[in-house]
């Protein structure tokens, strides 16, 4: 029984052999890099402050997350040697896709790589390749403040085996390849469903009302459905929601608001066959009042 | 562009003006009129932006006209007194850093002057000359403006 346990909650990790052929490519990174949004968590805020500009690229983290479970410190992610500096090209595909240290530990998945294990694996290395890039930052942040049982994260091995998986989420029409990419980018790096799907009571997202609204994991407040059953972008066309994520405007010419205002900064640094991806995809998944 | 299109969106700069000297006393109404008819003279502008309608020089213009005349008045609408009025989304900074909030303003007026004196002729330049008043709307709403709930 207590083999089976420790079994159960072991960390599985990637090995060399698993890792596609494929050289790293820094600038298709930064369109990684843009699409996951990492700095909104990552980049060290300034004068206790969202960072902003070019100091979205020094990710020395810092930042902390309050969450119902207790209090996320956000690690330094910088190229420094107290970021991930040392880490080999495993390593950081581990880290993403299973959400296991270079020490063989469970990460939490405040660190949203239940989304990341749906990216195409050469998408992380890429990443990997445009974070080597940035600036180094000096700094260790503190531990995670969290309750018991949440504070014992090898628990967190059951979890992944009951929630991590690298499949997608919705099936689209395989013959519409801007679907495949909306969905690459919403379901995986971009990793939407983290605040836009309600979660069960272990903290895994819903597949059955997949983007169709939760509460503010930051506070008050409800995160809106993005369904075409929302009440918002349920009238908008895809050009609507392609020149939201570009500008930032509604169709009615309010901006947007909150947690959101970082997502969409940083998406309108993409394509705008990206942004156009994503929202084709939007508009094709099943609408959940 | 026609005269008579012309007409139409001077009458409709001209109505959402006259709205906004009828809104009352009441600031925080009044200064939800303003946001609203900004809002209204936007919106055909992100229509041509986005390909859904012909572009229309003159209806550009009559939106900056608007604009200005809000960005002129608006902030004499956030007076002591009134930071908790009815459905109000300004946010305390507005009062805590009036500095702050009139750098913001003044960072709006500035755009749609500039963007005035551009004239933009051709959807590329109506894009070019709207972007920092854009970002001037976003940026305001960004630190002094309250979320929804």
């Amino acid at each position: 029984m207590l083999l089976a346990a420790w079994w159960i909650t072991a960390p599985v990790p990637l090995t060399a052999g698993d890792l596609p052929q494929h050289r790293p490519d820094a600038a298709a990174g930064e369109r990684i890099f843009w699409a996951g949004g990492c700095a909104s968590c990552h980049a060290t805020p300034v004068d206790g402050k969202r960072a902003k500009g070019e100091d979205k690229l020094r990710l020395g983290g810092g930042m902390a997350l309050e969450s119902p479970y207790g209090i996320f410190r956000v690690p330094n992610i910088s190229p420094h040697e107290q970021g991930i500096g040392g880490w080999s090209m495993l390593d950081f595909v581990n880290a993403m896709q299973r959400g296991v240290s270079p020490q063989g530990r469970h990460y939490y998945p405040a660190f949203p790589y239940a989304s990341y294990a749906k990216m195409a694996t050469s998408d992380v290395m890429d990443l990997k390749a445009f974070l080597d890039t940035l600036p180094p930052v000096e700094g260790r942040v503190g531990s995670h403040e969290l309750g018991f049982p949440w504070s014992i994260d090898r628990g967190l091995g059951a979890w992944k085996r009951l929630y991590l998986d690298s499949g997608p989420v919705i099936e689209v029409d395989a013959a519409e390849p801007q679907l495949a990419a909306g969905r690459a980018l919403v379901e995986g790096v971009g990793h939407c469903g983290e605040c836009h799907t309600p979660r069960n009571r272990l903290g895994a997202l819903q597949a059955g009302r997949w983007l169709a609204g939760a509460p503010n994991p930051e506070g008050k407040g409800r995160i809106p459905n993005i369904t075409p059953a929302g009440k918002d972008i349920g009238s908008w066309s895809a050009a609507d929601i392609a020149y939201y994520l570009d500008s930032g405007f509604t169709p009615d010419f309010d901006t947007v608001g909150g947690s959101m205002v970082a997502v969409q900064e940083n998406l309108a640094k993409l394509s705008a066959a990206d942004r156009a991806a994503i929202a084709a995809y939007l508009k094709a998944i099943p609408a959940v009042e | 562009m026609t005269i008579r299109k012309l007409q139409l969106a001077c009458i409709a700069s001209a109505l959402s003006l006259a709205s906004l000297a009828l809104a009352g006393d009441d600031p925080v109404e009044h200064r939800h009129e303003l946001m609203e008819s900004t809002g209204k003279a936007a919106k055909p502008i992100g229509q041509m932006l986005k390909g859904e309608a012909d572009f229309d020089a003159a209806v550009v213009m009559a939106s900056l006209e608007t604009f200005s005349e809000v960005s002129a008045n608006f902030g004499d609408l956030f007076p002591a007194g009134s930071e908790n009025g009815k459905d109000s989304k300004a946010a305390p900074a507005i009062w805590e850093d009036r500095a702050g909030f009139d750098a913001a303003l003044a960072k709006w007026q500035d755009a749609v002057a500039a963007a005035i004196d551009a004239a933009p002729a051709t959807v590329e330049d109506t894009k070019a000359a709207l972007g920092p008043v854009f970002n001037a709307c976003k940026g305001c709403h960004d630190s002094y403006r309250l979320e929804d709930d």
